[in-house]
């Protein structure tokens, strides 16, 4: 033991106290930025050194980034759930309007207003202007199948839209994550700290988890990032770019490095996107196709077995008339009153008089029967009101239940995470008196010293 | 344990739903309704659709009722003058029947008998809003017309149609009675009573007057029981009317208890939302004033 030995353990202090105050600047100074964990300087007792062994000093064993992964995880998972339910829920809210109860010229309003238009017509079957409101209620009607079909189709075409920049955004975010990852493994490799690299990783998932979901597995090669189900997107340090291609519905797909990977996106914006696209709207377009369809077969057939007011057969009163092939894709947005003169209308059954109204009867049947998919026709509006409704209900409330729970866990996040300034501050008011401590024990050596070197000399020169 | 020391995320997420139930409840008060869109109660909305449709009927229904109820007032004051000038008709009979008067006394009876028939032709021919009442479906011409070889004889050439109205889910009314029914019944025809009588009369034979006279009798109760479907089906309808009026009033009053706003709780709800949202707003503007870096010189 000796002086020499104290001089070389306060310049360890000295050193070890001017790591730790660095990486609490680092600390203060990241406080706010996205993906950042609070750092800590681990220090642990040096080799003992001197005669018996008696100094011992202080080394910084390594630089620790506070990062609970499992928790970032977990975060990056439930962001990608909230997100898609709140993208699926403002994907399908402008075309909710359309079913809604108030709105004056949605489908089931103008459906109720050709049966009054039949009924008025049935108090007065001859009578012209009753016989071309009929006609002009028609029109009513297909008019509204072709503006909520238009609506749905406009709603899919932005999600599809929608769908393409989403997929742009990951493919910048994959190819980021491949290069950070490729660094994180050459600083391993060199032993270098690599939580910079890893906060930068870190901040780029979580922004990767708000436009889709995905899986990550630790490998030898830093990590490897794959959908759901298991299509590589990123491995070690090479990025399968993400590309979009138009498939048979006409909206484009998802592909990563050749493989569709459409159907397995179920999270994030682009999963939102999709599943508004692909499920809700696809769903919706193809019932109102149908309902369009059956709505106008069920009339044209009432209407073709009667007699219009001259006495002839009765015409089709909706476009697309009866065909065999069953078909009714597009049938929404192509329906039309064929006929031109409310003088067509078959008010009268078969032979009937001009001021027969009996097959009105028939036609005001078709309100209570069920004739679209075994519903009547209010209540196959009102099947879609309701299914339209409850998706995006649905999708607010599991948006804000996952809100919820993600709140929670950037509070634990941040509990952890967090850099707290009190505590930094606290901190270097340590290290700072440490410092100080290892400074004067220096200058208490220095003097120490001193005298040892003027012993004996008579006049010191002090 | 550890304090997460970046709460502003957990303040500005408490703010969002203060205002949002704030937004909620003003909404609430300024539509009147607590479900303004299919995802608001998707439920409720489905109902309301069916009852929108429910109320459309029901107005619909009563709007038929109440242009029935013209139509059949129409017929029912024209069979009203029907039954005075048949009973004119039958007194005219019974007074020739007697026996006491001359045959231009008889002649002028007989003119008056025809005049009435002449009148009658024109109220079988009675028509509302360019349809004639009494031609069964085919009203769109006379229904009753002179014969064209023996102009004394009147020609129904309507047909004996009825139309139906619907006044309610499942019910309906006969809106017409075909002339077949009232003038033309055969061994009741109104016409060939008093053809009958005018040429009784002008042959001033007594039992043929009688016999005559025995037949506008009966033409007249045959007329008779066409108004008693008149009168019996304006006054369904003036039931029913009264029905679809309660009806209506419970669909509207269901439509409330499905979507209309409970102003009281509304109003709270406003008051409560905004408390939340002007204390957060204060504990967040009180928080992070102190610091440790205050005290560290």
């Amino acid at each position: 033991m000796g002086l020499t030995a104290d001089l070389n353990v306060s310049v360890q202090s000295l050193l070890a106290s001017t790591e730790s105050m660095d990486v609490t600047t680092t600390n203060m100074a990241n406080m706010n930025t996205p993906g950042y964990a609070r750092r800590r300087v681990v220090l642990e007792e040096s080799a003992p050194s001197g005669d018996d062994q008696s100094s011992t000093g202080v080394d910084v064993k390594t630089i620790q980034s506070l990062r609970d992964s499992v928790l970032d995880l977990s975060i990056n998972a439930n962001t990608a759930q909230q997100n898609l339910n709140s993208t699926l829920s403002s994907s399908l809210a402008p075309i909710q309007v359309e079913f809604s109860d108030t709105a004056t010229g949605s489908i089931g309003a103008s459906i109720d207003s050709f049966f009054s238009s039949l009924q008025q017509l049935s108090t007065s079957p001859a009578d012209a202007s009753l016989r071309s409101g009929v006609l002009t209620a028609a029109a009513n009607v297909a008019s509204s199948f072709q503006s909520t079909a238009s609506a749905v189709t406009q709603a899919q075409q932005q999600a599809d839209q929608s769908v393409v920049e989403s997929t742009g955004d990951a493919n910048s975010l994959l190819q980021q994550i491949a290069s950070t990852n490729a660094q994180i493994t050459t600083a391993q490799n060199l032993g270098q700290s690599a939580n910079s690299d890893q906060d930068q990783l870190s901040s780029l998932l979580s922004q990767l988890s708000a436009i889709m979901d995905y899986k990550t597995v630790n490998s030898s090669d830093g990590f490897t990032l794959t959908t759901a189900n298991g299509v590589p997107l990123v491995v070690g340090s090479k990025a399968y770019s993400l590309t979009n291609q138009v498939n048979s519905t006409g909206f484009n797909s998802v592909y990563a490095g050749g493989t569709d990977i459409t159907s397995t996106i179920q999270g994030g914006n682009l999963g939102g996107y999709l599943q508004a696209r692909d499920q809700t709207l696809a769903s919706m377009s193809s019932q109102l196709d149908q309902f369009a369809y059956q709505f106008a077969q069920a009339v044209n057939s009432v209407q073709t077995a009667g007699s219009d007011a001259t006495g002839n057969a009765g015409a089709a009163l909706f476009n697309p008339p009866d065909t065999t092939s069953g078909t009714a894709t597009g049938a929404a947005s192509a329906i039309a009153v064929a006929l031109t003169s409310g003088s067509q209308i078959a008010a009268a059954s078969t032979g009937g008089a001009s001021g027969d109204g009996s097959n009105l009867t028939n036609m005001l049947n078709l309100q209570s029967q069920e004739v679209i998919n075994g519903s009547t026709p209010t209540d196959a509006f009102s099947n879609l009101t309701f299914e339209i409704g409850n998706t995006i209900s649905q999708a607010n409330s599991n948006a804000t239940a996952t809100g919820n729970i993600l709140t929670q866990l950037q509070n634990q996040q941040g509990s952890i995470e967090g850099v707290s300034l009190d505590e930094e501050s606290s901190n270097l008011l340590l290290y700072q008196r440490s410092y100080q401590a290892a400074a004067k024990v220096i200058s208490t050596v220095d003097t120490l010293m001193g005298n040892v070197l003027d012993m004996g000399v008579t006049n010191p020169g002090y | 344990m550890r304090v997460n020391p970046n709460y502003s995320a957990d303040m500005i997420n408490l703010m969002d739903q203060a205002q949002q139930a704030e937004d909620n409840a003003a909404q609430e008060l300024s539509t009147g309704r607590r479900v303004n869109l299919p995802s608001d109660n998707p439920a409720a909305e489905a109902s309301m659709i069916g009852e929108n449709s429910r109320s459309a009927a029901v107005d619909q229904y009563t709007a038929n009722s109440d242009s029935l109820t013209d139509v059949l007032n129409t017929a029912n004051s024209t069979l009203s003058s029907v039954n005075t000038l048949l009973q004119r008709a039958v007194s005219l009979g019974v007074e020739g029947a007697t026996g006491d008067m001359n045959q231009t006394d008889l002649n002028s009876i007989a003119e008056e008998v025809s005049n009435i028939k002449s009148q009658m032709l024109s109220l079988a021919n009675t028509s509302y809003a360019g349809h004639y009442l009494f031609g069964g479906t085919a009203n769109s011409s006379a229904p009753y017309v002179a014969d064209a070889t023996n102009p004394d004889q009147i020609d129904y050439v309507g047909n004996s149609q009825q139309n139906k109205v619907q006044i309610g889910t499942g019910l309906s009314v006969s809106a017409n009675l075909p002339g077949s029914s009232i003038f033309s019944q055969s061994g009741a025809n109104v016409f060939d009573a008093l053809q009958s009588l005018v040429t009784a009369l002008q042959a001033g034979n007594s039992s043929a007057i009688a016999t005559a006279q025995t037949s506008v009798s009966s033409a007249l109760s045959a007329v008779g029981t066409a108004q008693v479907f008149y009168g019996s089906t304006v006054d369904e309808l003036s039931t029913n009317e009264t029905y679809l009026s309660q009806e209506k009033l419970n669909i509207t009053t269901y439509e409330n208890t499905l979507v209309s706003a409970d102003t009281a709780a509304a109003a709270t709800n406003v008051t409560q939302a905004e408390t939340a949202l002007s204390t957060t707003v204060a504990a967040a503007a009180k928080m992070n004033q102190v610091s440790l870096l205050d005290y560290l010189q």
